[in-house]
């Protein structure tokens, strides 16, 4: 995917969902959260964990798009995540490692839309 | 004197000559990053090559598309001034002093972020071209939680999420006190930069004990109680002996801190929130007048915020949504809407920290001061679940959440925030007169007042957040003049910023004095005589 097709992607975002990518794949099982011991750097976290600590702070509370349940092409989310779209700072590898990104990129693609979200 | 100036106009102004890259930096090869004065492509690749030796080649980052994260910044920046030429990311206090070191030798600049999201002050932008960003993230341990003293030693990548999630975990009955912003801010990083929280541990410098410091030399310093063997007091008293060291590395470039000590707030038995309501714009002076003889006898012990509606509305809310687009947003309008949601012109944020028995003593004689000010003092009985009320709620006792980067989709969807934060004593007629001041230089330059009164102890953070459209290239180069004509002309009336981003820093120092630069010169240049650690930081070169 070149650089200038991720960035229509990217401006698409606010658009509605297209439920038949939105059912592609399914959500991975759910992994138990790491706990970051005293002395320790903090482990590499879940895409569930990253997504509540970070992401889930503003997509689907009204002050960013919903990013779930949209079937958003993954190097589309990991592009974002290293950029930052418009209102979104970006988040460099030292905040979101490369590990974690990749599987936080599969699983916002394949996860399906919670109803507790809301947002515009 | 003639050194310093030399300094500032080597790194801060004249480019012409320097050297330049064609990577990184949202550079192209039309219009490639500069590097630092004086530095030459070969010092800047050696110096990318040892860092890679003491790192590892996957924590530096050089090329264009590496260092774009380093890049996204709000500030208004219409040259595409406050660039890096690249990062480096330490995991250790040998691996800092390692690079420094190495940052000697080839006379590369280093810019130090903890977790680089202060927001609207420029997040992991350096000050002046040519920088290497240092970025300590990956220094995140939480060293030591001590839940008698209620204290704790932390390294500067740590986030107020991961020191939170640490006490919950472990339920260690101690609170954090956040920024607006505390998920993804660094607590070190905070109180280095002297920025302010909303419990009653709220102006964080106050509440930091004990530091560890890599000096410009390589060497390491502990300040307080640090540097004595056996000692335990190096997070329970602040002072040490002689000269207190702890504030040169507040908003400086004189070393790098790796540890920094805190206290933390013991979780009291009851906690109530209040809201106070005022219904109009020029209720200004009064509720600042009513709130002065709480905050100064310490009856409401905590940094309230004083929030404007367009300042509250716009968290939520698109602009477009009060007003048509282009049209002045009116005062009847945002009361309109600020009715509407439950709020006043006005509201003021603050809560009560105790027992059941202390805040009965104390709310009666509150609630009589504020009433007389003509405000509706509300809880959350009244509140309920009101958004703006929750988040208020939620901040004051060290929750977290990041509500306010909604402000950034206020005007158009191009992400333009610049924090302007000038300091007055806690008096009406002084914010009237601010509040006057402010509005009519934003509304001249097509921009909103969307602002807030932080009122400390005897202090107000008048915090404005000048919200535009960076897409727009037009408006992001009239929140560029704007910003500037807000810090000089409120300057003139002797009001100068607490804080502020890299987009104003040598503006702001100017205000401060030329007394003052040249003392902060002198101990720059007799410590770092390579500058070496952040050129330009707080205007200090």
């Amino acid at each position: 995917m070149t650089r200038s097709m991720l960035i229509m992607l990217a401006a698409a975002l606010p658009l509605p969902a297209t439920p038949a990518l939105a059912q592609q794949g399914g959500a991975p099982a759910v992994a138990l959260p790491v706990r970051q011991a005293l002395g320790k750097v903090l482990p590499q976290r879940s895409p569930e964990q990253v997504y509540a600590k970070v992401c889930g702070y503003c997509h689907g509370r009204n002050v960013g798009p919903i990013i779930l349940g949209r079937g958003l092409p993954a190097e589309a989310v990991r592009y974002i995540v290293r950029h930052g779209q418009n209102a979104m700072p970006a988040f460099r590898p030292t905040e979101i490692t490369p590990a974690e990104l990749d599987a936080l990129s599969q699983w916002v693609s394949q996860s399906p839309a919670r109803k507790e979200e809301h947002g515009q | 004197m003639s050194l310093d100036l030399d300094r500032r106009g080597l790194l801060g102004a004249g480019l012409v000559g320097a050297a330049s890259i064609g990577l990184g930096t949202g550079a192209s090869a039309a219009s490639p990053a500069p590097l630092a004065p004086g530095r030459s492509m070969a010092d800047f690749t050696g110096a990318m090559k040892a860092f890679r030796g003491v790192v590892g080649a996957e924590w530096v980052f050089g090329d264009e598309d590496a260092v774009a994260p380093y890049e996204k910044a709000y500030i208004p920046d219409p040259a595409h001034r406050y660039k890096p030429v690249g990062a480096v990311c330490p995991q250790s206090l040998e691996e800092v002093q390692a690079i420094v070191r190495i940052a000697n030798q080839y006379r590369q600049p280093l810019w130090t972020v903890s977790t680089g999201k202060n927001m609207g002050y420029g997040m992991t932008s350096p000050a002046t071209p040519g920088q290497v960003v240092l970025d300590l993230k990956r220094m995140n341990r939480i060293l030591e939680v001590d839940a008698e003293l209620g204290t704790c030693l932390l390294e500067p990548g740590v986030t107020y999420q991961q020191l939170k999630d640490y006490l919950d975990d472990n339920k260690i009955p101690l609170w954090i006190d956040v920024p607006t912003v505390g998920p993804i801010a660094s607590p070190v990083g905070n109180t280095l930069d002297r920025g302010v929280g909303y419990t009653p541990y709220g102006e964080h410098f106050m509440f930091q004990c004990g530091m560890e410091v890599v000096l410009p030399s390589g060497e390491v310093m502990r300040t307080g109680m640090g540097s004595i063997k056996g000692s335990t007091a190096w997070q329970a008293f602040k002072w040490g002996y002689g000269p207190y060291l702890d504030g040169l590395f507040t908003q400086s470039n004189f070393g790098i801190v790796t540890k920094m000590g805190m206290w933390l707030m013991p979780r009291p038995p009851v906690y109530k929130p209040f809201m106070v309501r005022h219904g109009d714009m020029a209720d200004v002076p009064r509720i600042i007048e009513a709130m002065r003889p709480l905050r100064v006898s310490n009856l409401v012990a905590n940094c309230n915020l004083m929030m404007s509606a367009s300042y509250q509305l716009a968290m939520f809310k698109r602009r477009n949504e009060i007003v048509p687009d282009g049209a002045p947003l009116d005062d009847d309008s945002v009361k309109k809407a600020a009715k509407a949601n439950g709020l006043g012109m006005w509201n003021t944020y603050f809560a009560l920290y105790g027992t059941d028995q202390t805040i009965a003593g104390v709310e009666p004689i509150i609630r009589a001061s504020l009433t007389a000010s003509g405000g509706e003092v509300l809880t959350a009985a009244e509140m309920g679940d009101n958004p703006w009320f929750h988040h208020h709620q939620t901040l004051m006792q060290g929750g977290l959440n990041l509500d306010e980067i909604g402000l950034l989709r206020w005007r158009g969807s191009g992400g333009g925030l610049a924090w302007f934060a000038p300091v007055a004593a806690a008096r009406g007629v002084e914010a009237q007169r601010q509040t006057a001041l402010a509005r009519e230089i934003v509304s001249r330059h097509g921009f909103d007042y969307t602002a807030a009164y932080a009122i400390g102890w005897r202090d107000l953070h008048h915090i404005i957040a000048l919200l535009f459209d960076k897409a727009d290239a037009a408006e992001h180069q009239r929140a560029d003049d704007c910003y500037k004509e807000l810090v000089v002309r409120f300057g003139a009336q002797g009001w100068a910023s607490y804080r502020t981003g890299v987009n104003s820093m040598d503006l702001v120092a100017q205000q401060y004095g030329e007394v003052n630069r040249r003392f902060n010169a002198t101990l720059k240049h007799a410590i770092d005589p390579n500058g070496i650690l952040a050129p330009g930081k707080s205007g200090i070169f």
